[in-house]
């Protein structure tokens, strides 16, 4: 049988919307961040920002050059919003299907769950590429026409950088959503996770003694803007896909396993969801 | 050839509520073959089983002759499905929800048929979905399930939410699928429906399969109730005729019932003068019920009548 790509199509349809609206976001803050620079080189130049602070700014680029600057005003921040629209992918693609009730009508397709997972999977994918680009094209329409120290290869790397990230968190939320079909409890498992690794990271950089919780945040191992200086670290983004891939090998193996619920799960007990998400 | 749907021993277990108690039924191909019960009876998650959108607990489901588990895909794709609890994506447009549908089947399109199935049920495909009534949308999951001639029908509460001319419409729609050599197999909790639409039909009670039946051959064994009045009082004992039974008298009108005697009770009365004859429709409703309380009050499954394969 041909392979299909339908499922892809749809889902991309359905989140054109959603692509458009983010990647404006993207674009407009990209540009905004790069035309802001130079009346502010002079300000900042003299900054000299305490060891606690710089650490919020989610790498060790200092906020004094212009790559710490765009780091910090764009590339710390801005991948919660990718995230943002990964979680809501993740939670759609299996538990919002069940919540809607839709997911009846999909699967007596001839599709089978795992093409399901996949087709949805590489929908996101190209969702977040396409608002990764939208913020790439926010520092092409501005790069160039600023008297600042960052080149457009650079800015494309550590805006393809937040992509491993952000579909870390989409694989996380589509299992969590795959054991919990439940969209409100899959979003605020995910959502939970990925507020701990933004402060895990934090407070690791501030506070010396808990430097080793870094490793275990995804946003660590992003490093914000760091590509703009060091180019992009290999084995950081294999380590954040690797981990990407196995949720998604995860959620096949549960979602496959499991029966279909129609209108998904309400009134679970906390028992039976860690349950669940214990396996 | 493999029938078109076979259960056997089907248990469902959700949780510690078990919902299928061993299922067994074969459908034959090329006919329309009802699944009557009560809501909560087990259709719905008999259906799904099918589908596998959900799977047994033990026990099989083979549909032409395929695993429903193993061999899911292509069973789906040889199936067309209509959910009892239908939702489709209300954002879209009708004819991009019925272009989704079809963008899954590898089957050849047959727009033609598309547009027949939709002029025959008068439905207006450029609507977005949300924007359907009840009844339309009804009928929207009706066509996406018919479009393709699919081998095997898969039709949960079909006639739900459509109005009595549409519902002869589907009906027409359902023999002439049948005709050409498809197997229609839909559940519902209406009696005369199922009367109506099907040549089989099996009974559903609290997971196991209470009976199996030709509906010709039911109809046949039903129940005739006539009321005739009769110009003058009628002789006493005029209806003492084997198979039938007189039910009360009320002036110059006699209620009667007739098993197998009524064509001997029609020779009878031919010869009055009769001013009003009325029958009541023979109907498994009252069959079934009977068929249906007594049996639910043997506990014991064994003793249920042996399904008929």
């Amino acid at each position: 049988m041909r392979y299909r790509l339908n499922v892809v199509e749809k889902s991309l349809r359905d989140q054109k919307w959603q692509i458009v609206g983010f990647g404006i976001a993207f674009l407009a803050m990209a540009a905004l961040i790069v035309y802001i620079w130079p009346s502010y080189r002079t300000t900042v130049a003299s900054i000299q920002l305490p060891e606690a602070v710089q650490a919020l700014l989610g790498s060790d680029l200092a906020y004094s050059t212009a790559a710490g600057f765009v780091s910090a005003e764009y590339f710390s921040w801005i991948p919660i919003l990718l995230i943002v629209y990964t979680v809501i992918q993740g939670t759609g693609a299996i538990a919002g299907e069940e919540g809607s009730g839709t997911i009846d009508l999909l699967m007596s397709q001839p599709l089978t769950r795992s093409g399901m997972v996949v087709q949805k999977t590489v929908a996101v994918c190209i969702g977040s590429a396409l608002i990764a680009g939208f913020g790439f094209l926010g520092f092409l329409l501005s790069i160039p026409f600023v008297d600042i120290e960052i080149t457009l290869k650079g800015a494309a790397l550590a805006s393809a950088n937040m992509l491993p990230m952000a579909l870390l968190y989409y694989a996380v939320s589509l299992w969590f959503g795959s054991v919990l079909p439940n969209r409100a409890y899959a979003s605020g498992g995910a959502i939970a996770l990925a507020t701990a690794g933004y402060f895990f990271n934090t407070i690791a950089s501030a506070v010396s003694s808990l430097s080793w919780f870094k490793y275990g945040s995804p946003f660590y191992y992003y490093g914000a803007g760091l590509p703009m200086v060091k180019g992009i670290d290999w084995s950081h983004v294999l380590l954040l896909l690797g981990v990407a891939a196995l949720f998604v090998a995860l959620t096949v193996r549960s979602f496959a396993r499991r029966d279909i619920t129609i209108g998904g799960a309400s009134n679970l007990r906390l028992r039976d969801m860690l349950g669940r998400v214990l396996g | 050839m493999a029938p078109a749907i076979e259960l056997r021993s089907v248990v469902k277990d959700y949780g510690r509520v078990r919902a299928l108690r061993g299922i067994n039924l074969t459908v034959e191909a090329g006919q329309v073959f009802g699944f009557l019960g009560p809501n909560g009876a087990g259709k719905t998650t008999t259906i799904r089983i099918l589908l596998d959108l959900i799977r047994p607990t033990s026990g099989t489901a083979h549909v032409l002759g395929l695993d429903s588990q193993r061999e899911s895909v292509e069973v789906r794709r040889r199936c067309g499905y209509l959910p009892g609890d239908l939702r489709m994506y209300e954002g879209m447009r009708g004819s991009a929800f019925l272009d989704l549908i079809d963008s899954f089947r590898p089957q050849k399109r047959d727009p033609q048929y598309r547009r027949e199935l939709l002029e025959r049920l008068e439905l207006d495909p450029s609507m977005p979905i949300r924007a359907l009534s009840k009844g339309n949308k009804q009928k929207m999951g009706l066509v996406q399930a018919l479009m393709h001639r699919p081998d095997v029908l898969i039709l949960d509460e079909p006639t739900s939410g459509l109005d009595p001319l549409v519902q002869q419409e589907v009906a027409k729609l359902l023999e002439e699928a049948v005709a050409g050599g498809r197997t229609v197999f839909f559940s519902s909790h209406v009696l005369p429906e199922v009367e109506r639409l099907s040549h089989a039909v099996a009974i559903i009670r609290e997971g196991t399969i209470a009976a199996v039946e030709d509906i010709a051959r039911l109809k046949s064994r039903a129940v005739h109730v006539l009321e005739i009045t009769f110009a003058e009082p009628p002789p006493a004992g005029l209806f003492a005729l084997p198979g039938v039974r007189e039910l009360h008298r009320d002036g110059n009108t006699v209620h009667i019932q007739a098993l197998d005697g009524l064509d001997a009770a029609i020779k009878v009365i031919a010869a009055y003068h009769i001013v009003d004859l009325r029958t009541e429709q023979p109907s498994l409703e009252d069959f079934f019920l009977a068929h249906y309380s007594a049996s639910a009050e043997e506990k014991d499954r064994d003793a249920l009548p042996a399904e008929r394969r």
